[in-house]
């Protein structure tokens, strides 16, 4: 009997992880929980990644859609209507016994669960909703988890679902009004912010709490996310970037996730993109908001209106620090924390390490390669002790033609997914590689 | 040159430590080996540590105190390493650290503290990439088995990560290379045990209970895969090969 049953959720898992593939935000960070007596799970903020897909990109949740039949018609997505793809739903027992039984063996760190709209959005989110409610309450588990918020639902019903989630996300999609208006004539700006909205207050209200009540869980601990997809209109980076910016600034997102537009659907209104999904470009814009989480850049530094576009040839720190060449070099010994960020192929890591270490003695050029600092970049930028590494003082062009040689070649194996080598997150070729932080998979940025 | 030789272990390093240093003979006149890595050097003076609880403890408070518990810890994973010279560049960090303080383990540029550093760097690498790849699949009893291969002496290292997110399960982590695991009871206590016994090994391969999760997991991985990004070097560069063996999506 089991086998007649297994196989069907064998089909369903085929169908509903698939049709969620295109969502980019599998991570896991966010949530420190410990576990609890008789209960399976805990949460570790920085997340966990437990597998690499064959595209490369991290697996860290059980990423499903809870069905992907959907009463709208989104030009870009592969679950609208109007699509003639296999249908099937879970029951929400299917999904807690998925999550469990993965969970166990250390496959995942917990569920990421999504779903196109059935019926109408209150109907999707209450099923939702009842999911979180059995995996919680009915199953004990205390591990991960990311639910989407959808829009149009009752308030109500979002805030109920969001004190049971890690974390919630809305996604934004497209960066501008006409390009939802284009693609996706069923949702709208305004429909779409207002349940970002409803998170943002609800957790900025938990934390008011001066002492946790007990018994009583927060809201969306792990703060919310949402993802637009890159290249479906002709929006420029800088639109893409300067949105992310004002999503940090005013939503206080946690994270904006890239998507490159894959082209899954045969429809006029969409680019026909010859050369596959922009790879490139998404990898450029997650290097860009690094540099706006970690390094302290505005998006109006990396791109304006006239240079809306990112430079192919060369990634958005060393681009900036060409075109701002008065403001170098800095002397590695005394620059204070800022500075050091904004020198080329120093990383948040290694401008650590520089500061702790110059404490105990001056540091020189070979020194800062223990540090993790890439010379072959950082070196046009820096002096130690007054002097720089090549003694010849060079102009911005005679730089950029030594960076750009390197640079080329791993722009190069990007467009030919061949890359992302030397590309963790903070760190470089030089050290052992970096624990591998969970985004690193997909979100990817070199030691800029 | 004397050569004080300790055993593999923490506590048998630091009491080399405290042999050497008292020894009288002078830092650069010794060094310390681990038994059995086969250096036999032709004009040295070989001698056995002699460990005691009361040495590796005056060594361990002297580093807490003077080089601070993070020290400490890196000293820990350091000797978890597989690298066959830890035991006499854990000395050579210990001599300038327990001078320098507290700060003594950020100072990269020192070659002392560096050699000591990459060390503790790897193991806690090989340590973290454990808790994300390690597989466990169920036997009989509903009790958890999951087998590895680490280059490092690290099963230690992910025990209390299990612990905390696993305590309502029963479970084992082996380490092939070692023959050792660590057992975990149901809402109880962990402990480590070295299992000598080749058939307890041999074992291991057999298949377990409810497989279907196991193929459930395989098509969940196939699934969620875009076909338009393929890119099995970076796939490669994330989860090296060595690791696959054990992991139930790659069998
Ligand atoms: S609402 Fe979501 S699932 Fe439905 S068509 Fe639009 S993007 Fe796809």
């Amino acid at each position: 009997m089991w086998i007649q049953e297994n196989m069907e959720l064998n089909e369903k898992l085929e169908i509903l992880a698939d049709a969620a593939k295109y969502d980019v935000s599998c991570t896991s960070s966010g949530s420190e929980r410990r576990g609890k007596p008789g209960q399976l799970g805990n949460a570790v903020k920085a997340g966990i990644c437990h597998s690499f897909s064959a595209d490369g990109r991290c697996i860290s949740l059980l990423k499903i859609l809870f069905t992907n039949q959907c009463v709208y018609d989104c030009r870009y997505c592969i679950n609208r209507r109007s699509n003639d793809v296999r249908r099937a739903a879970f029951t929400p027992e299917e999904v807690c016994r998925l999550t469990v039984e993965f969970y166990r063996r250390n496959y995942i760190e917990g569920l990421f669960l999504s779903s196109g709209v059935l019926e109408s959005p209150d109907h999707t989110m209450d099923l939702l909703f009842q999911t979180l409610w059995k995996l919680r309450c009915e199953y004990g588990f205390n591990g991960y988890i990311h639910v989407k918020a959808i829009p149009g639902a009752d308030p109500e019903l979002i805030r109920m679902t969001g004190l049971l989630a890690d974390r919630m996300s809305v996604n934004l999609e497209l960066p501008t009004s006409e390009g939802l208006r284009m693609l996706a004539p069923s949702k709208s700006r305004s429909r779409i912010l207002a349940p970002m909205r409803q998170i943002q207050r609800g957790i900025a209200a938990g934390k008011q709490e001066i002492v946790p009540r007990k018994g009583f869980r927060s809201f969306v601990p792990a703060g919310q996310s949402t993802q637009m997809i890159v290249g479906a209109t002709r929006d420029s980076d800088f639109q893409l970037l300067a949105v992310a910016e004002a999503l940090y600034r005013n939503y206080e997102m946690k994270r904006v996730f890239y998507s490159a537009f894959v082209r899954v659907n045969d429809d006029s209104l969409l680019p026909a993109l010859p050369g596959g999904p922009p790879l490139l470009r998404e990898h450029r814009l997650y290097q860009a908001d690094w540099l706006m989480r970690f390094y302290g850049f505005r998006a109006d530094e990396l791109l304006t209106e006239d240079r809306p576009n990112f430079n192919l040839f060369l990634d958005p720190k060393c681009d900036w620090a060409l075109r701002n060449m008065n403001r170098f070099p800095i002397e590695v010994n005394t620059a204070d924390y800022a500075e050091l960020l904004r020198v080329p192929g120093i990383g948040v890591r290694s401008a650590r390490r520089i500061i702790a270490a110059r404490r105990g003695s001056r540091l020189d050029f070979p020194d800062l390669k223990k540090m993790g600092v890439v010379l072959k970049r950082a070196a046009f930028f820096l002096t130690c002790g007054g002097r720089m590494m090549y003694p010849v003082r060079m102009d911005a062009d005679a730089v950029a033609a030594r960076l750009v040689g390197e640079e080329q070649r791993r722009a190069w194996d990007i467009e030919h997914r061949d890359a992302y080598r030397q590309m963790s997150m903070f760190d470089d070729g030089f050290l052992n590689p970096a624990p591998a932080p969970e985004d690193a998979g997909s979100v990817l940025s070199g030691q800029m | 040159m004397t050569v004080f030789v300790c055993r593999d272990t923490f506590e048998g390093i630091l009491c080399g430590v405290y042999d050497g240093w008292t020894s009288g003979l002078g830092h650069d006149n010794v060094c310390l080996e681990i038994e059995d890595t086969g250096n036999v050097r032709m004009f040295a003076d070989y001698r056995r540590v002699e460990e005691e609880d009361w040495k590796f403890l005056r060594v361990e408070e002297a580093v807490i105190r003077r080089a601070g518990r993070k020290t400490c810890g890196m000293v820990y994973r350091a000797s978890l390493s597989r690298e066959e010279e830890k035991a006499d560049r854990i000395y050579r960090f210990l001599i300038y650290a327990l001078s320098a303080g507290r700060d003594a383990a950020e100072r990269l540029q020192i070659p002392a503290v560096n050699a000591v550093f990459q060390m503790n760097r790897s193991v806690e690498n090989e340590a973290n990439r454990l808790i994300e790849f390690l597989r466990f699949r169920q036997i009989a009893g509903g009790a958890l088995l999951a087998v590895a291969a680490p280059k490092n002496d690290v099963i230690a290292l992910t025990v209390p990560h299990f612990v905390d997110r696993m305590n309502a399960e029963n479970w084992i982590i082996c380490d092939k290379n070692r023959r050792k695991a660590a057992v975990h009871r149901s809402m109880g206590s962990t402990v480590t045990v070295h299992i000598p016994d080749g058939a307890f090994w041999e074992k291991l391969a057999e298949p377990g209970d409810q497989q279907e999760f196991e193929e459930l997991w395989k098509t969940f991985c196939r699934s969620i895969a875009i076909g338009q990004r393929t890119n099995p070097r970076c796939q490669m560069n994330h989860l090296p090969l060595r690791y696959r063996p054990y992991m139930t999506e790659f069998t």
